[in-house]
């Protein structure tokens, strides 16, 4: 009597591709950007968020959210498919935290969170998840930032500095050339807005770009104050 | 419906309805000791496996070690003790599978108390004492009920004689019920010499406590075994 199906709508084409998570990459690559660079002390996360009328409420709703103390992540692709991820994430972290009574490791929150996009690549009747994520996290025990990207095939990749969304390739390019083993937080922020201007249309301010930063003080979104001083030393 | 056999007139006994019982469990003994220094910790436990007045083995010790920096001491029925050991070890490897790196004792304690109460309306028949060093190397030791209530304490004894060394502990220890006395960190030979003490009065005492004295001492450099004999009677 279930309308459910049991059997996937994920199934694969004769070339062994699962075209529906080529469709889902498609969905993310149509995103807004999302930036992510790895530091020496912390990680930074930064995205585009552009509203298609002056009358949303811009703060109300936010596209980098923490998920532990210590974790944080911003996606690409679809919004709705992103609150879900975030949800589960919270939840898994806090099942962690009643069996070991510590913060879980930011490896450890990728693999679960992995895990869950892959379950709807394989499950009845559901499809992938419309978003990439780009997870941050400072582990304190080894006191060392972590960088993650998860993917819609439930595919995770550990990223020294990447980009996602529209204009990805030449983000990815341009970090290529910018990035440098010994670039601090202070420095990766800065390079973090210039990757994301490449691509922007328009004006950049404080209203619509979101910049999150992951150091051993933890996970915090920074409030648009903080992003306007670091715009006034780009522009 | 004869209960009271009143108008039985036969001369032996005939039975009358009976219910059927299987005793999931039995008690087979044992006393554990855990003591947390400053850099080291103690857990110590007699190695009598006893049910009724028959005695199993004399050669049963009841502490577990669990990771480089961490030992089990559980007592009480032993078959759920062998289960709860076992069933520790493999949470342990997939955990040191899973993250590339051991579980700390806090974490070992915390995960045994969420074990211990899934099985809240059927018990493991164990009293638990977790041992070992917290992540900044100090001694620490973590003490449980059958269902998982579970507290840091700076020594704990658990299992038979449990009650007899308890309180010499809280005097020797924690000083308590002592007035005046200069209170000197417990120095390693200290602790283990008092191990050794409280043992020989519980065997003295306690008919589940004796044959030898198992003692692991923790510190950053591993653990360390020490036998010590105990009356045999």
């Amino acid at each position: 009597m279930s309308e459910r199906y049991s059997f996937s709508l994920t199934t694969f084409s004769p070339s062994g591709k699962l075209v529906q998570i080529e469709y889902a990459l498609a969905a993310v690559a149509a995103g807004s950007p999302s930036v992510g660079i790895k530091a020496t002390n912390g990680v930074v996360l930064a995205t585009e968020k552009k509203q298609k009328s002056i009358l949303y409420d811009e703060n109300s709703i936010h596209k980098i959210e923490m998920i532990t103390k210590n974790v944080g992540m911003v996606y690409s692709g679809m919004g709705p498919d992103y609150r879900l991820l975030v949800k589960n994430a919270r939840k898994l972290s806090q099942q962690y935290y009643l069996s070991y009574q510590e913060q879980i490791p930011t490896a450890q929150i990728v693999q679960r969170i992995a895990n869950v996009m892959q379950e709807f690549t394989q499950s009845g009747g559901v499809r992938p998840f419309g978003v990439s994520l780009l997870i941050a996290g400072w582990d304190d025990d080894e006191e060392r930032p972590y960088l993650y990207q998860c993917d819609p095939s439930g595919a995770y990749f550990a990223w020294k500095a990447t980009a996602m969304g529209k204009n990805y390739v030449n983000g990815k390019t341009f970090l290529e050339k910018r990035y440098s083993d010994n670039l601090e937080l202070e420095d990766a922020v800065h390079t973090a807005i210039l990757t994301l201007k490449e691509s922007f249309e328009g004006q950049m301010t404080e209203d619509n770009i979101e910049i999150g930063i992951c150091n051993k003080d933890g996970f915090r979104r920074l409030t648009p104050a903080e992003v306007k001083d670091y715009l006034a030393s780009v522009q | 419906m004869d209960i009271l056999q009143i108008n039985q007139t036969s001369d032996y006994k005939k039975a009358g309805p009976l219910q059927a019982h299987f005793n999931p469990y039995s008690y087979n003994g044992g006393t554990v000791l855990a003591i947390a220094g400053e850099n080291f910790s103690v857990i110590a436990s007699d190695t009598r496996l006893s049910e009724g007045f028959s005695i199993h083995t004399r050669e049963n010790p009841k502490t577990y070690k669990l990771t480089d920096t961490t030992v089990l001491g559980a007592c009480g029925f032993h078959g759920d003790v062998l289960t709860l050991t076992k069933v520790l070890d493999a949470r342990l490897k997939i955990y040191e599978q899973d993250h590339h790196k051991q579980m700390t004792t806090g974490a070992v304690a915390a995960m045994l108390s969420t074990m211990l109460y899934h099985r809240r309306f059927f018990p493991y028949y164990v009293y638990n004492i977790v041992a070992g060093l917290d992540d900044e190397g100090k001694g620490c030791v973590y003490s449980f009920d059958p269902v998982g209530s579970y507290e840091r304490e700076a020594y704990r004894a658990g299992g038979s004689a449990s009650a007899m060394l308890q309180p010499l502990l809280d005097n020797q220890i924690g000083f308590k019920n002592q007035q005046g006395v200069t209170r000197i960190p417990l120095s390693r030979e200290k602790a283990v010499n008092l191990v050794k003490d409280v043992f020989i009065s519980a065997a003295e005492r306690d008919i589940y406590t004796g044959d030898s004295i198992l003692i692991n001492v923790i510190t950053k450099d591993g653990v360390t075994d020490e036998r010590f004999p105990l009356r045999r009677d």
